[in-house]
């Protein structure tokens, strides 16, 4: 067997040892990459949903705590929603994030709408507490309501004023709203119940793209957040919320008990920010981010600034974004930033399709070798496909946290099936008639597996590893979702700012990404053919 | 028993799971150096009877000897190691050389590099073939006709005493196969190998075969020479198999 297995026959299997390795690598980056694991004590993880004030506010936190205390912050920005960012919360993938009243009552505790502003904070201070040991910190000084709003000249050819006229004229309107807002009880199901409103049409839309679409003239009537900047910009009046339907949504710091027992100062520090920020001023600040296209940590800067929270002149980023600057000088202004992300989706693709070739393609072998079981097992491994991307990282969040490792693990479960499938297929319908003559010369099964079926079947398994790639590429922009980085970044912002050169920055590397995968793995795979098989 | 048979199955049965017979009772023998073609049409049970052989199917009931042994006291690998073997389309691994796959037994039985070289070359020139030229060329660089003279070469590598043939020549076209025919008969009268050969072809079976076993339906119908096959055949289906096959001159 010895003498077998050193002769040689062109046989492309990775060497065991060189497996090893691998796999070993493997794990060493995935704990590294964990943040649940890495995250040292003096490091406070900041959270923030993916829309813009939130992240605004997120950024002050961080800049605050910078600059007041000696703790390293590390940013979770722009996690996909209020669950995401709550599950990350209480599983400790964040240590603190900007939330609002109403929405801990209605959304998370999943209460009725309450009026009063105090009662709303009580009540949801006692429940954290009690429940999770989460703490809300003092309110910052304004109520981002939920709201409808319409242009103004539209409002006044159907002279409505509030949500009880709306009613009348629905039937005829066009809704946008966004998905959060579609779902929520304290958004339109609950809307639907109190005041009995039937829209012609109602679209889920990304809060950002609703305003230009009413531009257009396709929508009528949106959901939107009172602090909003743009509604100035684009002369919207806010509907009266005449039969007190909406609750008070107060923001505020949600924060971990755990991390205000280890670092005391924090809500010392923070409490600096109660009060600090009027509606009018969210106003401005989001407006500069919407419209001016300022970046955030700039805004933050300066709003911290203006409280004499931060010293003078030290903000570092580059200053305002210019609109009218083409496509490329954009990219190349921000090309150490975008290498970067670069980079991280790399890894984070990488890193799941590595993990999903070394299971996936043991456990083809395995299936062959027992194939009663094969076809049950490929489809379940097929039924994982089917999960949506947010849901998968729904369930996830609270085994792995936020950040790479539940996006890695994520991919790896993406690019599972491919593999199994074609590994399988392939080991298995290898060239039946050479699998018998050489059975009956006596290979043993081994042998045949190893020689004969394996490097008959690599061009098929590289072809699954290959589909494999390009859909875990592609998939890693979900990452973003999470925390974890990847050129899903400036894809997920860009679709919040409604800016193209942002999304496009995101979105061209991916796709040059992938073709460069494809083209990589299609090189190995004319490479691993082995010689004397036709060329496809 | 006065004479050792080289191969012989005494009340062999093989019995599918839906209880159909691929064979049934076959009482079969073969001599040493003597070539037995099988002939059938598909279904009839030749190829299982082969497979039983070398132990790729087990029987039902029955048993098979080599020499006077019993196949079952023997591991399946090593009996197959011993028994030379021809498939239809030739079974040549696509992705090695024509010398790995000549070499494929000698290399499971460990024998060392030069044994294998030189084995190589002494039989190449047995199957018309030049080692020299074609060792490292891959069998779809070659016709089918070379394809399968590499396969019989394969068979005979480490020197098996009897050699399986599963239609070996049944894929080729006329002229080729007229050709090996005549390569057959050259080996079979130098070698004196113990060979079984598949064929639905009663012509072939006439000429290659020293003897005949007519099966039908998992049974025999007869066991004979091609003389005693045309002088008194056994049943109408031998009748109607020689009527229909050996209509023309060959």
């Amino acid at each position: 067997m010895r003498y077998w297995l050193s002769n040689n026959h062109h046989i492309p299997v990775t060497p065991v040892g060189g497996l090893l390795k691998t796999l070993f690598l493997a794990l060493v980056l995935l704990i590294w990459a964990s943040p649940v694991l890495a995250s040292a004590n003096s490091t406070i993880i900041v959270g923030s949903k993916n829309f813009l004030e939130n992240r605004l506010l997120a950024e002050m936190f961080a800049q605050l705590i910078e600059a007041q205390t000696t703790l390293t912050v590390e940013r979770r920005l722009g996690l996909a929603g209020t669950q995401i960012c709550f599950q990350a919360l209480t599983t400790g993938g964040i240590d603190l994030y900007p939330e609002y009243t109403g929405t801990g009552l209605v959304t998370i505790l999943g209460e009725t709408p309450m009026r009063d502003p105090v009662a709303v904070l009580n009540r949801v201070r006692r429940e954290f507490r009690q429940q999770w040991n989460l703490w809300w910190l003092a309110p910052l000084g304004f109520d981002n309501s939920y709201a409808l709003a319409l242009r103004r000249d539209r409002a006044d050819t159907l002279s409505i004023r509030t949500i009880t006229d709306l009613t009348e004229v629905a039937p005829q309107l066009k809704a946008a709203f966004g998905y959060e807002f579609i779902q929520r009880a304290d958004g339109l199901p609950g809307l639907k119940q109190l005041y009995g409103l039937q829209f012609r049409n109602v679209v889920g839309m990304q809060q950002s793209l609703k305003y230009q679409a009413t531009d257009a003239g396709d929508v009528d009537v949106l959901d939107v957040y009172t602090t909003d900047g743009r509604l100035a910009v684009y002369d919207f009046i806010i509907l009266e919320d005449d039969r007190q339907f909406f609750p008070p949504y107060d923001a505020a710091a949600l924060v971990r008990g755990k991390t205000l027992e280890q670092h005391p100062e924090l809500s010392r520090v923070l409490s600096l920010l109660t009060n600090a920020l009027s509606p009018e001023r969210m106003q401005e600040l989001n407006l500069r981010i919407q419209e001016q296209g300022e970046a955030i940590p700039n805004v933050a800067f300066d709003a911290l600034r203006d409280l004499q929270l931060v010293q003078k002149g030290k903000s570092s980023a580059s200053t305002t974004q210019q609109d009218s600057t083409s496509l490329f000088s954009y990219m190349w202004d921000r090309r150490m930033p975008l290498l970067v992300r670069t980079g991280e989706h790399l890894g984070l693709a990488g890193l799941g399709l590595l993990l999903g070739t070394t299971v996936a393609i043991p456990l083809a072998f395995l299936l062959e070798r027992w194939r009663k079981g094969a076809e049950t097992m490929i489809r379940l491994i097929g039924m994982s496909q089917t999960i949506p991307s947010i849901a998968l990282l729904a369930f996830m969040i609270p085994l792995f946290g936020v950040g790479a490792l539940p996006a890695v693990i994520a991919l790896w479960i993406y690019s599972l099936y491919p593999i199994v499938r074609n590994t399988y297929s392939g080991l298995r319908d290898a060239a039946p008639s050479v699998v018998e003559t050489g059975r009956a010369l006596g290979m043993t099964e081994w042998q045949i597996l190893r020689s004969v079926r394996l490097p008959l079947a690599a061009p098929t398994i590289m072809a699954g590893i290959r589909t494999a790639a390009i859909w875990t590429v592609g998939t890693a922009t979900l990452a973003a979702f999470i925390g974890a980085g990847g050129l899903g970044v400036p894809i997920v912002s860009g679709l919040q700012l409604a800016d193209v050169h942002v999304i496009l920055s995101g979105a061209i590397p991916a796709t040059i990404l992938a073709l460069l995968v494809d083209g990589l793995l299609g090189w190995i795979e004319y490479i691993l053919r082995p010689r004397g098989l036709e060329t496809p | 028993m006065t004479h050792t048979w080289e191969l012989e199955a005494r009340q062999l049965s093989k019995q599918f799971p839906d209880g159909t017979f691929a064979l049934q009772d076959i009482d079969w023998r073969v001599k040493q150096g003597e070539t037995m073609a099988l002939i059938g049409e598909s279904g009839s049970g030749k190829t299982t009877l082969l497979r039983l052989l070398n132990r790729l199917v087990e029987p039902s009931s029955g048993k098979i000897f080599i020499q006077g042994h019993p196949i079952t006291n023997q591991d399946p690998i090593a009996l197959r190691l011993q028994l030379g073997y021809v498939p239809q389309d030739g079974g040549l691994f696509p992705h090695w050389t024509i010398k790995d796959n000549v070499c494929l037994v000698p290399h499971l039985l460990e024998w060392s590099p030069e044994q294998q070289q030189n084995r190589f070359n002494t039989l190449l020139p047995l199957v018309n073939l030049d080692p020299t030229h074609i060792a490292d060329r891959y069998p779809i660089e070659l016709s089918g006709g070379q394809r399968q003279r590499v396969a019989v070469a394969r068979a005979l590598a480490a020197d098996p005493t009897i050699v399986l043939f599963d239609e070996p020549f049944s894929a080729l076209d006329p002229l080729t196969r007229h050709e090996l025919h005549e390569q057959f008969l050259v080996l079979k009268s130098t070698l004196h190998k113990t060979m079984v050969v598949i064929t639905h072809d009663m012509a072939e079976a006439f000429r290659l075969g020293d003897r005949i076993t007519v099966l039908k339906d998992g049974r025999i119908h007869q066991i004979g020479t091609p003389q005693e096959l045309m002088d008194t055949p056994a049943t109408s289906y031998v009748t109607s198999l020689i009527q229909h096959h050996i209509g023309y001159p060959h």
